[in-house]
């Protein structure tokens, strides 16, 4: 009840008490009007009882607001004041393996710790960078500035980052839906497409989403050791990457979507110092089944890329001597292969912290692209958190490339992945 | 030669002509996207015939677990404001569409960007931000749409941020805010009626989205199905939490868009009703606007506390 109100009550309930009083001579007997006043005395302490319950009521809850305002406003001073205000937001992310593989043996693999940074650097442009720290050294994964306000749908980015090629290539292994980098993936992009250079994105004034990429680089490829990525060389050398990658719903709780990339590189020289172009191809495709209603328990993701690259690659031939014809003397020379490898994995959310999955990997040596390499990978992924994962994973490699032990016959992995702090790579790896 | 140079004309003026339409047709309305139902419903009461509103979310999601989805990202690069929750409710998912949305206007910070929470008395800050305390969120609890109170807070926050952007049309915001207000007020005084056998109701909810609600209508929280936010219950947790309810007498437990197999497998142990609500509007055909969302939790909570 209104504290008004209250009052206003309390004067009507007073004025005909006070007019028995004052004016007795009203005809009424003396019980009636003691009566009277004992109702009305009952009420008026009734009332009072509730205007004094009502004012203890507003002062708690006023109390209670300026505890929690005080809270707020004093979190508030101290994050302002503090030097460190203007930080970045900082995370890391842990990875290590328990491997067995069954041509090599044992190993406890510490994959990685990766630190990530990023901020805004003014109304302008946002930075961001991943230094990873493996048991090959400590690298700088990526650094790049990216623009927030170029006008006409363009957004540019510039820098060390992992290039626009397909889909896969942008992840951090560790975010990967599986254990390891499929074999695919690293023999014919290089693992991530970690790249020095520049990009500018177009996004299309379309009802859907349809984006476009055009970028130079160095060179494209964590794994790429084609040229030195420390020297000058002729604009012939660099790689330039077109890309347009679509999105579709298809229903509310599945959609599909889709990319295609090019990287082409006028010049690339062999030993022998011959040149040749080289591309780079891409097809992606991801089909999500995201139910709308219960996205922590259930959702299914296929994703398959397939990977096409033409290029001159160094082969050793038999060739007759110039000093004497009739002695054959081996010789490297550049020869074009066209190699076709891809992946494709799908996995299954079986509720809010088990998922499974399988990959499948057809991987082709790009120097002799008759040889190849099939994988076969089931696996099951326990989120204890949405910070911190255990996975198992057997795999068979049907491995006919023959190059490294690693890469053949059966293998398992326990791996564990933990994040600490602040960590996303935001709209790339959804 | 002459007639290319005629068909050039026309392609010319008919692009000119589709220019000039589409460039009217997006000027007659202020275009605004939001992340939930329940703003997308009141800046419609705000802005009435002057906004063309779009909710990002359906009302059935989870606010933590939305999908990232691409399609969202047309409709936030054309978009003239952005209404969001604040206090960090979309962090899992809308930072990464606006990374890309390739739209100024409406970043945090900037003009086009609301924030509803400002204002709001904030529950549940955390006194130390760790993860060992689970997913938490370091500005406090973000689901402050579940108090009817807070209602007014959101629609002020809209109506002060078309103004600050349309000051042409302040006295028509104003105007729609101050109907919206009245009936607000008269639907809050209903429900506090309504929900008087709530009073003093011991309940236990699956994650800590309930508190502005018990709040408001006087419930008692005693215990949450979770772990800590965001982590699923250990079974000696849910052993521990069995035992509470019995002791503490709960009534109800609350749950929202996770799984009922917690809620009901506490439920069979302590014989405590279960009851889901809806912790956004539009999940429901009965939830499609603000109002008739606070309603059908109000109401479903009585039903439940009837069967029990």
């Amino acid at each position: 009840m209104h504290l008004s109100t209250m009052k206003l009550k309390f004067w009507r309930i007073l004025s005909p008490s006070l007019s028995i009083i004052f004016f007795p001579a009203m005809g009424q007997s003396q019980d009636v009007v003691i009566d009277l006043l004992k109702k009305q005395m009952v009420e008026m302490h009734e009332t009072m009882k509730k205007m004094a319950a009502r004012i203890d009521q507003l002062e708690k809850e006023k109390a209670a607001t300026g505890v929690r305002v005080d809270q707020v406003e004093k979190s508030v001073r101290a994050t302002q004041s503090a030097p460190s205000a203007l930080n970045p937001a900082i995370g890391m992310a842990i990875d290590a393996n328990a491997e067995h593989r069954a041509k090599t043996g044992g190993e406890f693999n510490f994959r990685a710790a990766e630190i990530g940074i990023s901020a805004s650097i003014d109304p302008y442009a946002r930075g961001y960078a991943y230094f990873t720290g493996s048991n090959e050294g400590v690298d700088v994964e990526e650094a790049a500035m990216v623009t927030t306000a170029l006008p006409w749908n363009l957004q540019a980015r510039g820098g060390r980052f992992f290039a626009d090629f397909g889909r896969l290539a942008k992840f951090h292994p560790h975010e990967y839906a599986f254990v390891n980098t499929p074999l695919s993936l690293e023999r014919m992009v290089g693992g991530e497409s970690k790249a020095d250079g520049v990009e500018v994105n177009y996004l299309f004034p379309t009802p859907f989403f349809l984006r476009a990429t055009l970028g130079g680089y160095n060179m494209i490829g964590a794994e790429n050791d084609r040229l030195d990525n420390t020297k000058s060389r002729a604009w012939s050398r660099f790689t330039y990457l077109g890309r347009l990658n679509t999105y579709f719903d298809l229903t509310d709780n599945q959609s599909i979507e889709l990319g295609s990339s090019l990287a082409f590189t006028p010049s690339v020289r062999l030993d022998d110092a011959t040149g040749g172009s080289r591309s780079l191809s891409g097809v992606d495709l991801t089909y999500r089944f995201q139910p709308l209603g219960s996205t922590l328990y259930q959702g299914l993701t296929w994703g398959s890329e397939l990977f096409v690259n033409s290029e001159r690659r160094p082969l050793e031939v038999e060739v007759p001597s110039n000093d004497d014809p009739s002695i054959l003397e081996t010789q490297t020379v550049g020869k074009r292969r066209l190699s076709v490898g891809g992946y494709s994995y799908a996995e299954v959310k079986l509720n809010r912290n088990w998922s499974t999955g399988f990959l499948f990997d057809y991987a082709p040596s790009i120097d002799n692209p008759a040889k190849k390499t099939l994988g076969y990978s089931p696996y099951l992924t326990w989120n204890l958190s949405e910070f911190n994962r255990l996975r198992f994973q057997y795999s068979y490699l049907d491995d006919k490339v023959r190059t490294d032990k690693n890469e053949r016959g059966n293998q398992f992995f326990l791996q564990w992945t933990t994040v600490l702090g602040s960590h996303t790579h935001g709209f790339r790896t959804r | 030669m002459k007639s290319n140079r005629r068909i050039f004309l026309k392609f010319l003026l008919l692009g000119g002509f589709l220019f000039g339409f589409q460039t009217n047709l997006y000027a007659q309305k202020i275009r605004v996207i939001t992340t939930i139902p329940d703003l997308a419903d009141i800046t419609k009461q705000i802005g009435k015939e002057l906004v063309d509103v779009e909710s990002l979310t359906r009302g059935v999601e989870f606010m933590h677990a939305v999908p990232v989805k691409p399609s969202f990202v047309p409709k936030l690069n054309r978009a003239n404001i952005l209404v969001e929750m604040g206090l960090d409710l979309e962090i899992s998912w809308l930072p990464a569409l606006l990374e890309v949305a390739n739209n100024s206007k409406i970043l945090p910070g900037q003009l086009g960007n609301i924030d509803c929470s400002v204002g709001i008395s904030v529950l549940e800050v955390p006194r130390t931000v760790d993860r060992s305390e689970g997913d938490v969120h370091p500005k406090g609890n973000p689901h402050y749409n579940l108090d009817p109170g807070s209602g007014k807070f959101i629609a002020r926050n809209i109506a002060d941020g078309l103004s600050r952007n349309y000051p042409q049309h302040k006295g028509t915001f104003e105007k729609n805010l101050s109907a919206y207000f009245a009936e607000l007020d008269k639907a809050i005084a209903r429900w506090q009626g309504m929900a008087a056998p709530l009073k003093g109701v011991k309940i236990v909810t699956y994650h800590v989205e309930w508190s502005y609600f018990a709040n408001r209508f006087g419930l008692q929280q005693v215990g949450m199905i979770e772990l800590k936010p965001g982590i699923e219950p250990t079974p000696n947790h849910l052993v521990a939490l069995a035992q509470k309810m019995q002791q503490e007498k709960a009534q109800l437990i609350i749950y929202g868009a996770q799984s009922d197999r917690f809620p009901r497998q506490l439920a069979s142990q302590t014989g405590a009703s279960v009851v889901r609500l809806q912790s956004i509007a539009g999940g429901l055909p009965e939830t499609d606007t603000y109002l008739k969302f606070i309603d059908y939790n109000v109401r479903s909570l009585l039903s439940a506390l009837k069967k029990d």
